[in-house]
């Protein structure tokens, strides 16, 4: 049998190789056929990520890839660092531009995705989610405890002070201020209205420092409230009623939203997803924003975020018509970088000290424990959790975290508030 | 007018609006500083209310030795966990098998394999 196949066979591969070297005998001395080979081979080398890679692509690729040891090694924000890490490299993965494969190029897959941060549609929708699953019971049971949301804002407020000192316009500087928030939806969605340009810098710090609270929050925490005071037991919250569950959301939309209507948006989601859940009646709904629609759309967020930071962006100058790179490395973004260390630990100190002031008005087992200042900084609740390993490494049967959670909460509520009163002043 | 190298709009913004955040949130403390006690005072109200209208059956609402025995027990039982738990799936599950080709016994009889 095996005799039989092997002569067709041996005919077939002598056929085939011999006509193709007839054929290349025939054209070499023909030239045009390497040269369309060159220029083929040109053409591939162009479209790739070599011949268009700049140094800035692989800094990039260095931050994206660092993002995503910190996830990984660190377990720091996991869920927002490798999405954002992994869109920095998908960012900057250099290419032939006006193919329709860019974020910012019209009509491209990742610039669709973008839209929805673009036009500020993802942040409520993360806030419905946040709203789903925040439990507010122990900001109602002290509810002096929310002033602290307020007073950690001072983050927000300084850094735009700041930032306009530095000679950024006053549009740029709210967007930039909100950094202090610690509230990476709301950041994106004040400089979504406030300053478009900086948006993928200014979402970039916002998220990064959030995934670095536990490293920032202590020492701060430890250089501003003295070892006696840290030590503080607080006496443990009160029972709440369903019925004061079911106003909250209510009562806090209606009036958080009638003092600044901009952060509507964002308020409005928060409050509707918390009534959601503690309304009893509609789990079905509140498990989806909990879980499926916040997890799809942080994952749609944070790739995007992360791929709006592409290094190399040549846009035409609508003064002189050259081609200038508008790409994220730029002095502005180092700015906004120190800009956002700034505002955190500003919001962080701001925070602790109202809480050592509120003290001084409090007496005998009403007093609270100053580091629960520290919460007020929105970042829920990954600030809620420093303060409460801060809390134990004093003392370790001294629990703070449920005490924690009302500032963290109440940080949130006063970041979209303070972002609507950007909005109201600067729009 | 310039103050300390920004403008007067800058240090509106800045100061006014951290105060009108403060202001949104110590509305709501005192809306919930407010709210147990309304809730506590309907409440006593309510109860009040319900005592005066049953104020003269209140002597028929006597627990009998019964009553309390039961009461006791089923308290007793709920605390030491002595109850055993059940389901509460009292379904019987379907034996009859449905009709399928696939587990036809006629057609596996009549349609037999091609011949090995």
């Amino acid at each position: 049998m095996i005799k039989k196949i092997k002569l067709p066979v041996l005919i077939f591969i002598l056929l085939f190789f011999g006509a193709g070297l007839n054929v290349y005998a025939s054209n070499i001395a023909d030239p045009g056929i390497f040269d369309k080979a060159f220029e083929g081979l040109e053409k591939f080398w162009n479209f790739t990520g070599f011949a268009n890679a700049h140094v800035t692509n692989f800094i990039m690729i260095g931050v994206g890839l660092f993002f995503i040891f910190l996830a990984i090694r660190y377990d720091y924000e996991p869920l927002l660092l490798i999405p954002i890490g992994v869109g920095i490299l998908i960012g900057n993965v250099p290419f032939l531009e006006g193919n329709k494969i860019g974020l910012y190029e019209e009509g491209s897959v990742l610039n669709y995705l973008y839209w929805g941060v673009q036009q500020g549609v993802y942040p409520p929708l993360i806030f419905l989610g946040i709203g789903a699953m925040t439990d507010f019971s122990s900001l109602i049971s002290n509810p002096k405890l929310m002033i602290l949301g307020a007073a950690a804002q001072v983050g927000i407020f300084g850094t735009f002070w700041g930032a306009s000192l530095i000679g950024f316009t006053p549009a740029e500087s709210g967007a930039i201020g909100i950094i202090g928030g610690a509230d990476g939806p709301t950041a994106i969605f004040l400089s979504s209205k406030l300053a478009p340009h900086l948006m993928g810098a200014i979402a970039i710090a916002a998220y990064s420092y959030m995934a670095l609270v536990p490293v920032i929050q202590p020492p701060i925490m430890r250089l501003l409230v003295p070892k006696k005071e840290r030590l503080i037991k607080m006496k443990p919250p009160r029972a709440v009623s369903k019925l004061e569950k079911i106003l909250f959301p209510i009562i806090g939309l209606l009036l958080t939203t009638f003092i600044s209507p901009s952060a509507l948006p964002l308020l409005g989601m928060l409050f509707f997803g918390n009534l959601l859940k503690e309304s009893g009646v509609t789990e079905r709904l509140a498990d989806t924003a909990r879980n499926s629609l916040i997890n799809i759309v942080t994952i749609l967020l944070g790739v995007t975020v992360g791929a709006s930071t592409q290094a190399v962006r040549m846009v035409m100058d609508p003064q002189t018509g050259e081609m200038i790179n508008k790409g994220f490395l730029s002095p502005d973004s180092i700015k906004i970088f120190v800009l956002g260390a700034v505002s955190f630990i500003v919001a962080t100190a701001g925070g602790l000290i109202f809480a050592r002031i509120m003290n001084l008005f409090l007496k005998g087992d009403k007093k609270i424990n100053p580091l629960i200042g520290a919460a007020g900084v929105s970042a829920v609740p990954d600030s809620a959790r420093v303060v409460q390993n801060e809390g134990l490494k004093c003392d370790p049967t001294n629990h703070l975290l449920m005490h924690a959670m009302a500032p963290n909460v109440s940080g949130v509520i006063g970041s979209a508030v303070a972002a609507g009163i950007m909005l109201a002043f600067l729009m | 007018m310039m103050f300390l190298f920004v403008n007067n709009e800058i240090w509106t913004i800045t100061v006014l609006g951290w105060l009108i955040v403060f202001a949104a949130l110590i509305f709501l403390v005192g809306f919930f500083l407010l709210i147990p006690k309304l809730i506590k005072w309907s409440t006593r109200r309510a109860v009040k209310r319900r005592r005066n209208e049953a104020g003269s059956t209140e002597e028929e609402d006597v627990l009998t030795c019964e009553m309390n025995a039961a009461i006791s027990m089923a308290l007793f039982l709920y605390f030491n966990e002595v109850h055993e738990e059940e389901s509460n799936i009292i379904t019987i599950k379907e034996v009859r098998r449905r009709y399928s080709p696939w587990s036809s016994k006629l057609y596996g009889m009549n349609n037999l394999n091609f011949p090995r």
